[in-house]
């Protein structure tokens, strides 16, 4: 039991996704207003990403971008990969977040419609009303 | 030419959405023809695509000519396709069957849509181009991204008449985001372990890293990318969204949801599990594929079920499709290629008799304002066509031969049997049962001779509408009498995973 809570505080980036993603989670289950849902969903992709980016973290790394003059890039062996961030979990975070944005802008325009069409964004009386 | 296929297959639909918009803003009238010529090139370069592969084999399509897994070097940079027997063949299915969704479309869609009709082709398109995409990903993240795009178009399609529609729209973002986001964390979570995103590449770090499997890291990832599609497939206690979505949707677009979408996503659990994690996988000490029996015998019950107390038809067909997903589930979970035939058989039958289903439902509500089992009974005498059809696809819903339902339900009985499984094949029949009893219902309805209904006037349907129901119910059988090539197909598919 200890150990484990010693392991958990060694890792704080987790401990920080789980409180986002279970909060995310509560605002989308427990808020009647829809927005407000949106909020929730939003912060549960948002927690995913940010851990993505935490545990791709890379101390005293650079760019992946090849450092040296030409003579040395040509021999190719001299080059350490520890000194180099790995650029996947980047490149998927943006990924990630171009969904996310795509999906925002859904759901926003989905919003927008449903208060247009019913002149409220509370779920219990829109639910009253659609049923 | 031949190893272009799959980019050709993606890129059709996928132009064509994008200039939509901008060629048919001031012709409206020429959308249609445009999504069908489209539609129509695909399924032509994906039947030419099916010949290549049983000709020469599977083989894998590389993006910007990347490493692939089965390069020299091993170690892959690109995001690689993987266009195998499987592949091709649900190809095949999602382009033939999106071809007769946009052919049946057609006369619902200028009457309820009005102006719309360009969101609509667009929107089709690009559902379409997304599901072949899912289809093909031999990576698991660009799994995630063509899912999205096909659930993005999804939420689109079923708010974009507005109205009543709109809230089940917004409630199906919430769950199918909820989904993706579970996925994306399981993602997370195998990257993690692996270090790798291509599917092939990860069975290898799997395989020879056999300590990963009761890594937590893998534990987790397995189970949130399991609820993540989970919800995605409408397994049954995760299909909350599902039947409002498919009842509520325009009637042009259930039958593309109902057929596809969430076949898709058992197809993409199906590759992850017998591709990436191996067949006989235990993680955390719980055997996968008993677990997935359990809970595809509960799915197939629970659905039909709930599908017998509907009143609305819609809802009854919808509810009908998530005891055929836990079918499916049952099939390809019994661990022999028996019983992973049957399941993959059943699942092309499922989309094929869903769709068909739907066209009926969309039909009848076109053409009689049919919604409710009782209000059914004006199909009677009024629309031969249609009846026909619904019989054909009713007897292959329940499995009556020589429909591809009965083969379907065969074969994955056989396979419980053949592994023992007798809950397997008690839930089955079970849900046969209950099958049969929500189709009588439907049957009574229709075929009841009651004096006090007026007489009835013959009101012929469209054209296109009874082409794309007859189309449906014609191809049902003969993938009935057609079965044996199939089956013989998948079991070698199934022998060459280890099963």
């Amino acid at each position: 039991m200890f150990e484990h809570i010693e392991l958990a505080l060694q890792r704080p980036h987790y401990i920080a996704f789980v409180i986002l993603f279970v909060w995310g989670l509560f605002i989308m289950v427990t808020h009647p207003n829809l927005v407000k849902k949106l909020i929730g969903m939003y912060l549960v992709q948002t927690s995913i990403i940010f851990l993505l980016v935490t545990i791709s973290a890379k101390q005293d790394a650079t760019v992946p971008i090849l450092q040296g003059n030409d003579a040395v890039l040509a021999a190719g062996d001299d080059v350490d990969p520890a000194e180099y961030a790995n650029p996947l979990p980047h490149v998927l975070t943006l990924t990630a977040i171009v969904v996310q944005v795509a999906t925002l802008g859904v759901s926003l325009a989905l919003v927008t419609a449903i208060y247009r069409t019913y002149g409220s964004l509370d779920e219990d009386e829109l639910l009253k009303r659609t049923e | 030419m031949s190893y272009q296929y799959p980019a050709i297959i993606f890129l059709i639909p996928f132009l064509t959405a994008i200039c939509m918009p901008v060629v048919c803003r001031k012709k409206r009238d020429w959308c249609r023809p445009i999504a069908l010529a489209a539609v129509c090139a695909m399924s032509a370069a994906a039947l030419a695509n099916l010949l290549n592969v049983l000709d020469v084999g599977e083989s894998s399509y590389v993006f910007g000519g990347w490493l692939s897994s089965s390069s020299p070097a091993g170690v892959p940079i690109g995001i690689e396709w993987v266009n195998d027997g499987l592949a091709s063949i649900m190809v095949v299915v999602v382009s033939l069957l999106a071809s007769v969704c946009v052919i049946y479309s057609g006369p619902l869609v200028s009457r309820s849509l009005g102006t719309r009709v360009v969101h609509y082709h667009t929107l089709i398109l690009l559902l379409i181009s997304g599901l072949i995409g899912v289809v093909f990903a031999g990576d698991i993240f660009n799994l995630f991204v063509f899912l999205e795009v096909v659930a993005l178009s999804a939420y689109a399609l079923v708010g974009v008449r507005g109205g009543k529609a709109l809230m089940v729209a917004f409630r199906y973002l919430i769950l199918g985001t909820l989904g993706a986001s579970f996925y994306l964390l399981g993602i997370v979570f195998f990257y993690a372990a692996t270090g790798t995103l291509n599917m092939a590449d990860m069975a290898q770090h799997l395989a020879d890293n056999p300590q990963l499997m009761t890594s937590k890291a893998v534990i987790g990832g397995a189970t949130f990318m399991f609820i993540g599609l989970g919800i995605k497939m409408a397994l049954f206690p995760l299909h909350g969204w599902l039947p409002a979505a498919y009842a509520r949707a325009p009637d042009a677009i259930s039958p593309i949801l109902a057929g596809l979408m969430t076949k898709v996503a058992l197809y993409a659990w199906v590759r992850i599990m017998f591709w990436v994690l191996g067949a006989g996988t235990e993680i955390g000490y719980v055997h996968v594929l008993s677990l997935l029996g359990v809970l595809g015998a509960l799915a197939a019950v629970m659905g039909a079920l709930l599908a017998l107390s509907q009143q609305d038809v819609k809802r009854m067909f919808a509810y009908g499709g998530i005891s055929h997903i836990g079918l499916i589930l049952i099939g390809v979970s019994q661990g022999n290629p028996t019983g992973f035939a049957g399941g993959m058989f059943y699942l092309i039958n499922d989309a094929v008799m869903q769709a068909g289903l739907f066209f009926i439902a969309g039909a009848a509500i076109y053409r009689h304002q049919a919604h409710t089992v009782e209000e059914w009974s004006r199909l009677r005498g009024a629309s031969p066509w249609m009846t026909a059809a619904l019989v054909v696809l009713g007897m292959s819903m329940i499995g009556i031969p020589p429909t591809g339902g009965f083969f379907g339900k065969w074969y994955i009985i056989l396979g419980a049997m053949e592994a023992g499984n007798y809950l397997a094949v008690g839930a089955v029949v079970l849900a046969t049962l209950l099958t049969m009893a929500y189709f009588q219902r439907l049957f009574v309805s229709v075929f009841r001779d009651s004096q006090a209904s007026p007489p009835v006037v013959r009101v012929e349907t469209e054209l296109s509408l009874r082409l794309s129901v007859g189309v449906t119910a014609v191809t049902i059988i003969i993938l009935g009498l057609c079965s044996d090539p199939i089956i013989s197909f998948f079991r070698n598919t199934a022998s060459s995973l280890g099963l």
